[in-house]
């Protein structure tokens, strides 16, 4: 069983060394997508062993993940494609637990969850937003789930060939739980820890990205 | 006043223009005659506005110059929604050119490393 770790990364040089490492002590390999940084984001990881993908133009985490998992399943022969974070958040001692049901045979994608078990020191504004999502998502997707915008997952090589994100920005999310249901997978959400820090809260999603997700992905039910 | 003149003479203008094309061959005959119907009506109106009631009045409203406000933001919006589809194909294209350049260059690199 082949495992490889795909992490989209944009404008992350200080904590893409941390982040690559530590996931790979889980993984066989780590794919490092660097999405057009405007820093040394992609040197940094290829001096941490990932292979780097270099997007040319910048096409957002959705597309970024997309293109590590099609390198990951054509190009590796990837059994397991996990989503992992560049920002530290996630913890790669998750892996295991995480991709354990797909061992096992007992699903076909593994969600991480944010609110099962495992506290997390999230803000109060981010467990509003995501507690609309998950509203929203139950009345539109249909799929009962604590946590709908979680980025850490565990893709069996079936999933990930029935999982083509064409939503390149943040509302690819949505998106996956949509081809869940519509494709039928197998699914299992597990605890995972994701941690928040002064740093993570300054660079990641605001508020107001919220109805950025929302937007796009409205517009998608709209367009073909 | 000045507003029905230029518009006439716009219109004549772009009959000349298409009737030109026509000659060189660059336009069908088909496109010739609709373009003409069209500008002719665009004369027709700008000549007597009232005319537009009667197809006004025809269809549920009140008068011809608000029939033409209608249907232009109606057309306009119709306009926009085929951009925006054109535009988001134009995305999906991009990304995956993008994608198909970062799968080939990364295979390059890491035959270098293997070696
Ligand atoms: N490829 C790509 N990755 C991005 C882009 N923006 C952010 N990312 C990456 O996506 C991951 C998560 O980004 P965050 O902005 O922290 O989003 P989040 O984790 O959903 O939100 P927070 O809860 O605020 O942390 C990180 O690895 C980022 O480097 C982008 O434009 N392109
Ligand atoms: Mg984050």
């Amino acid at each position: 069983m082949k495992i490889v770790a795909v992490i989209p990364a944009y404008n992350e040089e200080q904590r893409i060394r941390n982040s690559a490492e530590d996931a790979g002590r889980f993984v066989d390999t780590v794919v490092v997508v660097d999405d057009c940084s405007k820093d040394k984001t992609g040197e940094v990881a290829l001096t941490a062993g990932a292979h780097v993908l270099r997007h040319e133009i910048n096409r957002g985490q959705g597309a970024a993940l997309q293109t590590g998992t099609d390198y990951a399943v054509q190009n590796l022969e990837a059994d397991i494609i996990v989503h992992f974070d560049a920002d530290g958040q996630m913890q790669g001692a998750d892996i295991p637990k995480m991709i354990e049901p797909i061992l096992n045979s007992e699903v076909d994608i593994v969600l991480g969850s944010r609110f099962l078990g495992a506290e997390s020191n999230m803000p109060l504004s981010r467990r509003l937003t995501l507690w609309l999502a998950l509203l929203f998502t139950r009345l539109v997707s249909g799929i009962k789930i604590s946590d709908t915008h979680n980025g850490f997952r565990a893709l069996s090589k079936y999933s990930a060939q029935n999982i083509k994100i064409s939503l390149d920005r943040m509302a690819h999310a949505s998106e996956i739980l949509d081809l869940i249901k519509l494709k039928n997978l197998k699914f299992v959400e597990r605890p995972v820890m994701i941690k928040y820090t002064a740093d993570t809260l300054a660079k990641g999603q605001s508020f107001m990205s919220g109805f950025i997700v929302l937007k796009d992905f409205i517009k998608s039910k709209f367009i073909d | 006043m000045i507003f029905q003149f230029s518009l006439i003479i716009f219109a004549i203008f772009a009959i000349i223009r298409t009737y030109k094309q026509y000659r060189l061959q660059r336009v069908s005959a088909s496109w010739l005659t609709s373009w003409l119907l069209l500008w002719l009506a665009v004369i027709l109106v700008a000549i007597s506005p009232q005319s537009t009631d009667i197809l006004a009045k025809y269809v549920g409203v009140e008068r011809g110059a608000d029939l033409l406000v209608y249907s232009a933001v109606v057309i306009l919006y119709y306009g926009l929604y085929r951009m925006m589809v054109k535009q988001e194909k134009l995305q999906q294209e991009l990304t995956s050119l993008v994608r198909k350049l970062a799968i080939m260059e990364a295979k390059k690199i890491e035959a270098k490393k293997d070696r």
